[in-house]
C-alpha cells in the first residue's frame, strides 16, 4: 500500500486528522482512538501520530472558530485477543484464524489539553492562550495533526519570545512521561526557529531545567 | 479567609504607609521576623516602628532591620545563562514573575521612647503576628536616636543648642534624617574615633572639631597633633558660619615645636626613668633621692645642673652612680630642647573658652611627644582638680583634648609615660570636666582601660580582625549587628554609639565647612610634575622645588 504524502498545509481545515475522541480521563486528559486504514482513505503514518505529537480540535464557541490545542502525551494498544489462551484455530496456510475481531485491535492515544487559539478567516492560529481551555471535547471530535507552522504560532507570545505556560499542567497530567513531552515539544520548536534566533538560548535553559528536574525525580541525579 | 482586622489593633483604612507585616518570633528573645514585598525596599539598618500598648497607652516601638532574606523568588537554575534574563524564562514557562519576590526581614527590637527616662524601654513584648510596620518617621529618629534627654518623640531638636550635628542616617535619603549628638556627654565621658587609615577618622574628628568650635558652643579644645593635619582648621577664624550674633569667632592657635616646652620640674621621676638609658638599681635609688628633695625646694625652675648638684651634695663627689647618672641626664635632658629649667607652655595661652589649639609636634619623636602630652595633661587635670574643689586655678572651663593617633599616646604594648595620666583622665575627669577624646587607626594597640573608658565611639570602616575583636572586647555598646557592619563601611561612614547615642546609629558624616588637610599624597601627580620641572631645569645640582603641598616634610626631601 502506498501513501502519497501531501506537502504540509497550515489551513486548519486541510489538517491531518488522526483519530477521534472515545473518553476522558478528566477535563484535560482525553482518550483518542488513531484511525485506521479502513477508517479512513489517508489514515496517520507512525511518525504524524507519534509521542509528543502537537494535536487540535476544532470546536465552534458561540459561532466562533476556536481551536483546542493538544499533545500526545501516552499511547495504549488495544487487542481484544490478548491473553486468550484457548485452543489455536490457526492453520499452517492461515498465519492467524481471525473470526471477525482482527479488526478491534487498534491504538488509543493520550491527548492531554495545552491550551485554545482562534482561528483567522484564512484559516490559520491566531491568539494563542496557554490558559486551562474551558470547553469539553465530545466524544467523536476529530483530533488533528497539528502542523508546525501552527505549533510555532501557538508558542509564540506578543513580545516575540517563546511560551510554555502549560508547562506547570502538562507536568502534572503526563505524570512520569510529562518531562519527555515537554522535551519534545522543545525539540521540535528547536528546530522550528533560526539557529541563530535568540530563543535558542531560552530553549536551552527551559530545556536544562526540565531535564535536570527529571533527572532529580527520577533517581538519577540526588 | 483571614480576617482583615489582624491584631495589632490597626484597620484598614490606612495602611499606604505599610512596609510590611510580622510574622512571627525570631531567634533571640528581641528579634521578630516580617514579610514585604519586592517594591518595599526596606534596607538593612533601617529603623521600622509598631504600635503596642504598654500598661494601657499606646506606645510607637522602635526596631531595627539586622537582616533580609528572600523567601520567593525565580530559582536559581534560571539563571543557567547570563545571556537569558531569568525573567524571559519564568516568561517562557508562565511562572509569575512581576512583583512576586518576597523578603523575609529579620529586625531587633530596640524599645519605645520612655519619655521618664529619657531613653528607649524594651517593651518586652514582641509583636503580634499580622502587626503593621512602618518606615519610623524622620523627626522622630531625630529626636530619640542620640541621648538629647528629649521629654517627647515629637521635639524638635534642630534649634537647640550644644548639639554636633555629625551626619545623617545612612539609610536615608541626604540630610533627611539628620543626627546630633549631644556634646556634653561625649565632651564629659570621652570619645574614640576608630577607623583604619583613609576612611575619614580625621575627617570626623574635624567635623566634630567644628561643632564645638561654633558659637552655640565655644569650645576650650586642645589638640594633639603628631602629623599637623589640623592646619586647615584656622579657616574657622574667617567662615561666616563660626560667627556668633556678639561678635565671637574661634581663636584658631598653632603650637609648634619650638614653642613646645617641658619645665624640667614638671617631670615626674618616672617620666625621668622612662627617658633615662637603662639605669642600675643604684642610680635609680640615687636618682629618687636627689628628685624629691629637688621638689621639695620652693624653686621650680632648676635644671640638670641644679640636681645633679644636689645629688652630688647628698652622695659625695665621688659616687659612681651619680656620676653615671649625670652623663645620662646630660645626654638624655640636657641636649634635648624639650626640656628647659624655666620655659614651659603657658596653660591660659593653649586652653579657653572658643580657642582651639593644636599642637603640631609632628617634627617631634615619639618618646618627646608622648613626655609633651604627659606634662600637659598632668598640668591641666592638676588645675581642673584644683577649679573644682574651689582652688585658685589656671583653668577654670571644661576642656576637651582630642589625641589623633591616639595609640602613641595610650599604647597597649610597651610603656609610655602618657599612659597613667590618660588612665586616669578617663575614669575620673569626667568629675573635673576635663574630656579626652582618641582618634586611632589600631584600636587593638591601645590601652584597654583607656579605650573602654571612652563612653561614646564614631567607628569607621574596619577590616582588620585584631583591631574588630579589640572593638569588642572594650566598647560596651558595640553589639553584633554594629561589628558586622563595620568592614562593609565604605569612607565617610561611621557607627556611632554610646553614651551620646540612645542606640547605635549608621551614619553618613556631613561634608567639613574647612578645608580637609590630611588626604594622601598623590604621588604619581607630584613626581610627574617633578620629573617635568627637572627637564625643564638645565642645571641638575639646583635644588629641586617640591611645590607647596599640603602634607609634610617636604623641605627636608
Amino acid at each position: 500500500m502506498t501513501i502519497e504524502t501531501q506537502p504540509e498545509d497550515t489551513h486548519v481545515d486541510n489538517c491531518l486528522a488522526l483519530g477521534s475522541i472515545v473518553s476522558s480521563n478528566s477535563h484535560l486528559d482525553y482518550t483518542v482512538e488513531i484511525y485506521k486504514e479502513t477508517d479512513r482513505e489517508r489514515a496517520p503514518q507512525i511518525d504524524e501520530r507519534e509521542f509528543g505529537q502537537p494535536v487540535f480540535i476544532q470546536k465552534s464557541v458561540s459561532g466562533e472558530p476556536y481551536l483546542v490545542m493538544g499533545v500526545i502525551y501516552n499511547t495504549q494498544l488495544v487487542d481484544p485477543d490478548q491473553g486468550r489462551t484457548g485452543p489455536r484455530l490457526a492453520q499452517s496456510d492461515q498465519g492467524q484464524f481471525t473470526p471477525g475481531y482482527i479488526e478491534e485491535r487498534t491504538t488509543l492515544a493520550g491527548v492531554a489539553l495545552l491550551g485554545t487559539a482562534r482561528v483567522t478567516e484564512d484559516g490559520l492560529l491566531t491568539d494563542p492562550s496557554h490558559e486551562l481551555p474551558r470547553w469539553t471535547l465530545e466524544v467523536d471530535d476529530i483530533v488533528c495533526q497539528c502542523p508546525d507552522e501552527l505549533t510555532k504560532t501557538f508558542h509564540m507570545n506578543d513580545e516575540g519570545g517563546l511560551q510554555f505556560a502549560y508547562a506547570d499542567r502538562i507536568l502534572n497530567v503526563g505524570g512520569p512521561l510529562g518531562s519527555d513531552v515537554l522535551l519534545s515539544i522543545i525539540g521540535r520548536l528547536r528546530s522550528m526557529i533560526a539557529d541563530t534566533d535568540k530563543n535558542q538560548r531560552v530553549l536551552d535553559v527551559v530545556e536544562q531545567n526540565i531535564t535536570w528536574q527529571a533527572h532529580t525525580d527520577r533517581g538519577v541525579i540526588r | 479567609m483571614a480576617s482583615p482586622h489582624r491584631s495589632g489593633g490597626d484597620s484598614m483604612n490606612d495602611r499606604s504607609d505599610v512596609i510590611g507585616a510580622v510574622s512571627g518570633p525570631g531567634d533571640n528573645p528581641n528579634e521578630f521576623l516580617f514579610v514585604t514585598p519586592e517594591d518595599q525596599a526596606v534596607k538593612t539598618g533601617e529603623f521600622i516602628t509598631y504600635t503596642v500598648t504598654v500598661e494601657g497607652e499606646s506606645r510607637d516601638v522602635f526596631a531595627r532591620v539586622t537582616n533580609r532574606e528572600q523567601i520567593r523568588g525565580l530559582p536559581d537554575t534560571f539563571l543557567a545563562d547570563p545571556a537569558v534574563a531569568p525573567e524571559t524564562i519564568a516568561a517562557t514557562l508562565g511562572v509569575p514573575h512581576d512583583d512576586t519576590d518576597l523578603y523575609q526581614l529579620t529586625a531587633m527590637v530596640i524599645g519605645y521612647y520612655d519619655t521618664m527616662m529619657s531613653t528607649f524601654a524594651n517593651p518586652r513584648q514582641l509583636p503580634q503576628t499580622g502587626t503593621p510596620l512602618r518606615i519610623a518617621p524622620a523627626e522622630q529618629l531625630e529626636a530619640v536616636l542620640p541621648n538629647l534627654g528629649v521629654d517627647s518623640t515629637t521635639a524638635d531638636v534642630t534649634e537647640r543648642d550644644g548639639l554636633a550635628h555629625t551626619g545623617w542616617l545612612l539609610n536615608r535619603p541626604t540630610g533627611e534624617v539628620n543626627i546630633r549628638m549631644p556634646i556634653d556627654e561625649f565632651a564629659s565621658t570621652h570619645l574614640a574615633i576608630l577607623a583604619s587609615t583613609g576612611s575619614g577618622k580625621s575627617y570626623t574628628g574635624g567635623v566634630l572639631i567644628e561643632e564645638m568650635m561654633l558659637p552655640s558652643s565655644r569650645a576650650a579644645l586642645l589638640i594633639f597633633d603628631p602629623h599637623g593635619e589640623y592646619d586647615t582648621l584656622s579657616e574657622m577664624q574667617t567662615h561666616s558660619a563660626f560667627e556668633g550674633d556678639d561678635g565671637y569667632q574661634p581663636d584658631v592657635v598653632y603650637f609648634d615645636e619650638d614653642r613646645l616646652r617641658i619645665r624640667i620640674s614638671e617631670l615626674e621621676l618616672g617620666d625621668i626613668m622612662a627617658i633615662l638609658d637603662n639605669p642600675s638599681d643604684r642610680m635609680q635609688e640615687r636618682l629618687a633621692g636627689g628628685w624629691r628633695a629637688m621638689q621639695n625646694k620652693d624653686s621650680r625652675t632648676w635644671g640638670v645642673d641644679e640636681l645633679v648638684e644636689q645629688m652630688y651634695t647628698m652622695y659625695g663627689e665621688d659616687d659612681s652612680s651619680v656620676g653615671g647618672l649625670e652623663w645620662r641626664l646630660r645626654r638624655s635632658i640636657q641636649r634635648n630642647e624639650l626640656f628647659q629649667p624655666e620655659a614651659n607652655v603657658p596653660l591660659d595661652e593653649i586652653v579657653a573658652a572658643g580657642q582651639c589649639t593644636v599642637l603640631n609636634m609632628e617634627t617631634l619623636d615619639s618618646r618627646n611627644q608622648q613626655l609633651i602630652a604627659t606634662v600637659l595633661l598632668r598640668r591641666i587635670y592638676r588645675e581642673r582638680l584644683n577649679a573644682m574643689r574651689g582652688r585658685e586655678s589656671d583653668i577654670e572651663c571644661p576642656v576637651f583634648a582630642l589625641f589623633e593617633e591616639g595609640h602613641r599616646f595610650a599604647p597597649g604594648s610597651g610603656s609610655a609615660p602618657s599612659i597613667g595620666i590618660l588612665r586616669t583622665i578617663t575614669s575620673e575627669g569626667r568629675k573635673f570636666g576635663f574630656g579626652i577624646g582618641i582618634i586611632s587607626q589600631r584600636p587593638s594597640k591601645i590601652d584597654q582601660d583607656v579605650l573602654s573608658q571612652c563612653g561614646t565611639q564614631i567607628t569607621m570602616k574596619i577590616r582588620n580582625p585584631t583591631d574588630q575583636e579589640a572593638i569588642k572586647k572594650s566598647v560596651e555598646a558595640a553589639g553584633e549587628d554594629v561589628l558586622r557592619e563595620l568592614p562593609g563601611l565604605t569612607p565617610g561612614q561611621a557607627v556611632l554609639s554610646g553614651d551620646a547615642m540612645n542606640t547605635p546609629a549608621l551614619v553618613q558624616i556631613r561634608k567639613r565647612l574647612t578645608d580637609h588637610g590630611a588626604g594622601s599624597l598623590s604621588a604619581t601627580e607630584q613626581w610627574s610634575e617633578t620629573y617635568d620641572r627637572q627637564q625643564s631645569q638645565p642645571v641638575r645640582s639646583e635644588p629641586a622645588d617640591f611645590g607647596g603641598g599640603e602634607s609634610t616634610g617636604f623641605e627636608e626631601l
